[in-house]
């Protein structure tokens, strides 16, 4: 029978085309918010992802990446041992990762809040980005800032080479990297522990410029900032090195080859009291759970994609329908001569599936597109995973399919005494 | 299925298991299409009304059977139930030997599938499949395989005179020649009954005398029952009988 329901679903053009258009409404809510919600849940972790460390040692009071109490730099040096003393069993090395909230001043004198990660240029564990312009080891001169390509405009920057300033010192961008960035945060900078730790101090009074000067802390009053042209005003002197008070946020670890994971969570610790110990997965799950929970994202965009299978429902019910009754009398023939409803049922539920996939195939394609384009010029990530796409083929399915049972109920209540009225 | 169908014409003479009704008879049994008692009242909610009281009928293996009467006498519904359409409120009837007024629905809708070709005022082909599609859709329901199907489609078509149109739509065909298609489909299967209701109504008189023309030669050439309704007196010069319905009773 597979004529008849190709050939009635094209028989009245108009009508298959605004069955399409529902379709493809329905199928590309669907597909976007459900890519969203991928999308903002996936930016959240991508740094976390993009880490090789196989611990990361947090306060325990840690709720998600960026909200933690701080860390030690003392602690680190426990875990590293050195000097004489043994470290962690277990570890392979130890790098720092120092986040902290501040605020940005563009050239331009426009503010932002930004959340600034302080990692070692030269490290392993942490920065392994896809770059599109600079290098991370360029992070090594003083006062030196990478963010995301989709940050600069947010920052009032327009190209590398340009200096804005991070509590009155200076903050030159080096580098701009890809896919480092989370919807749901403040743009990321990434600088050297240094830096990071130069600008977290300097932070502290805003009208007081703080030197370092023979590895202690000067504040001088006498400094003045011009906060609409900084860049030209200040000459800070290089930032000095961490001691062993300085805070930090997290301390990633690389297990020895052959180490169990499990245990040295444990020596991890032990070794230091109030802290707890993650695999990377873990502090994945944690953060994606805690922008789950906080911000109802999921319960929303379901919202939406809920809003998106219901109009398909009731567009291609109606079509469908309507597809039935326009052809009671054929459909009664066929009763009359004595098919079963069944060979009736087949040709409406071809007739679905043929809506199904014609409705599925440009709207994937579209979505696609569309991601493709919101990546590139809004940074907004649509992520269409192939479980995405499988599962929205699916609900297309369900969703044309189910909506065949409201004709097919038609069918079932046809009288095949109407084929001959006339 | 196709292949397995009981060809009732040869068997006719052989005893009949499932006759349960005591007025059965050889006499009935050898009929093509025998009523007995058929009454019909339709019922709505508060009212009753009654369209066919006592009809009795026989009709022969190989007749053209006409059945006329004025508008609203109840023919169409007459010919729903010989056709096992409609189910009466009384009576017996008898296709083939078979008592189809007792078969449960499913049973009845095989024997309709097996041994009825039905024809319409209407035409009712779908409009959206050709000629030749049209009559597959009934082959295909009738148990052929797709590639028989096409095949036997075009000499259904070829019987009818209308090898050439085979691949238009309904739309491109005039009156005549889409109730020729309807024809060729009720011919689909090769079943012992032809019912027709109005099959000449639509037409003008050249189309009606062609249609005419064709059930009788499709009737006397296959020994083939045809129970035609119809007004249309042309019909006359090629029925074997009449019978004529007035407020409900038959008077022949
Ligand atoms: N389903 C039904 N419910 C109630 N009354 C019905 C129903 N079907 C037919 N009737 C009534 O039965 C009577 C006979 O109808 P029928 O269609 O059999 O007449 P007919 O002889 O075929 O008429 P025509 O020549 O106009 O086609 C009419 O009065 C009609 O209103
Ligand atoms: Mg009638």
């Amino acid at each position: 029978m597979a004529s008849i329901a190709r050939k009635n679903l094209f028989e009245d053009i108009p009508r298959c085309l605004v069955a399409q258009a529902g379709i493809m409404f329905a199928v590309s809510l669907i597909t976007i918010q459900k890519g969203i919600l991928d999308g903002f849940t996936h930016s959240t972790v991508r740094l976390i992802e993009q880490s090789t460390a196989d611990l990361w040692v947090a306060h325990k009071s840690m709720e998600y990446l960026e909200l933690t109490s701080s860390l030690s730099v003392e602690q680190l040096l426990k875990v590293r041992g050195g000097n004489g003393r043994p470290g962690v069993k277990g570890v392979e090395y130890a790098e720092a990762l120092s986040i902290h909230g501040t605020r940005w001043r563009a050239p331009n004198g426009q503010i932002e809040n930004v959340r600034i990660f302080g990692f070692n240029p030269d490290g392993q564990l942490f920065g392994h980005w896809n770059m599109t312009q600079g290098q991370i080891s360029s992070l090594k001169t003083p006062y030196t800032l990478i963010t995301d390509k989709a940050n600069i405009s947010n920052l009032g920057l327009k190209q590398i080479g340009e200096t804005g300033e991070i509590s009155s010192l200076p903050a030159t961008l080096v580098g701009l990297s890809r896919n480092t960035q989370s919807m749901a945060s403040s743009p990321y900078v990434y600088a050297s522990l240094e830096s990071t730790n130069a600008y977290l101090f300097g932070g502290l009074s805003a009208k007081v410029n703080c030197k370092v000067v023979a590895g202690d802390l000067q504040c001088l009053n006498e400094f003045e900032a011009d906060s609409k042209t900084p860049s030209k005003l200040f000459d800070p002197k290089p930032p000095r090195r961490l001691n062993l008070s300085d805070p930090i946020t997290y301390i990633l670890v690389k297990a020895a080859p052959g180490q169990d994971i499990q245990e040295l969570r444990k020596n991890l610790e032990a070794a230091l009291p109030d802290t707890r110990a993650y695999t990377t997965q873990e502090m994945v799950d944690r953060t994606r759970t805690y922008w789950y929970e906080r911000t109802g994202v999921g319960f929303i965009l379901g919202l939406g994609a809920i809003v998106g299978f219901v109009v398909g429902i009731v567009v291609v019910s109606q079509i469908l329908y309507s597809s039935v009754s326009d052809h009671l009398k054929e459909f009664g023939t066929l009763k009359a001569m004595g098919a079963s409803d069944w060979v009736i049922y087949r040709v409406i539920t071809e007739q679905a599936l043929w809506m199904a996939v014609l409705g599925y195939l440009p709207s994937i394609i579209l979505c696609i597109g569309l991601g493709a384009w919101t990546v590139a010029t809004r940074g907004i990530i649509i992520l269409i995973t192939p479980a995405t796409a499988f599962g929205v083929f699916g609900l297309t399915v369900v969703m044309c399919v189910g909506s065949a049972l409201f004709a097919i109920q038609k069918v079932t209540h046809i009288d095949p005494a109407i084929v001959f009225k006339a | 299925m196709a292949a397995s169908k009981t060809k009732f014409v040869n068997t006719v003479q052989k005893p009949v298991q499932d006759v349960p009704s005591p007025i059965a008879s050889e006499r009935f049994v050898s009929k093509a299409i025998v009523a007995h008692g058929v009454e019909m009242v339709f019922r709505s909610a508060s009212e009753l009304y009654p369209v066919l009281y006592g009809i009795d009928l026989e009709i022969q293996q190989g007749d053209i059977q006409l059945l006329m009467g004025p508008s609203g006498s109840g023919k169409t519904t007459l010919l729903s139930i010989l056709a096992g359409i409609l189910t009466p409120t009384a009576g017996h009837v008898w296709l083939l030997g078979q008592e189809i007024t007792s078969m449960s629905r499913d049973r009845l809708s095989q024997f309709r599938l097996d041994n009825i070709g039905f024809i319409f005022q209407g035409f009712n082909l779908f409009p959206a499949l050709t000629a030749a599609e049209n009559v597959e859709v009934a082959l295909k329901v009738k148990g052929f395989k797709r590639a028989d199907a096409r095949q036997k489609a075009l000499e259904l078509l070829d019987q009818v005179k209308l090898s050439d149109k085979a691949n238009q739509l309904p739309r491109d065909l005039s009156g005549g020649q889409k109730q020729r298609v309807a024809i060729a489909r009720a011919l689909a299967g090769d079943p012992q009954l032809i019912m027709a209701d109005e099959p000449t109504a639509s037409l003008d008189s050249y189309n009606g005398h062609a249609v005419t023309e064709l059930l009788r030669q499709l009737a006397k050439e296959s020994n083939r029952t045809v129970l035609i309704v119809t007004h249309d007196p042309r019909l006359i010069d090629v029925a074997d009988r009449v019978a004529y319905l007035e407020d409900g009773v038959l008077r022949s």
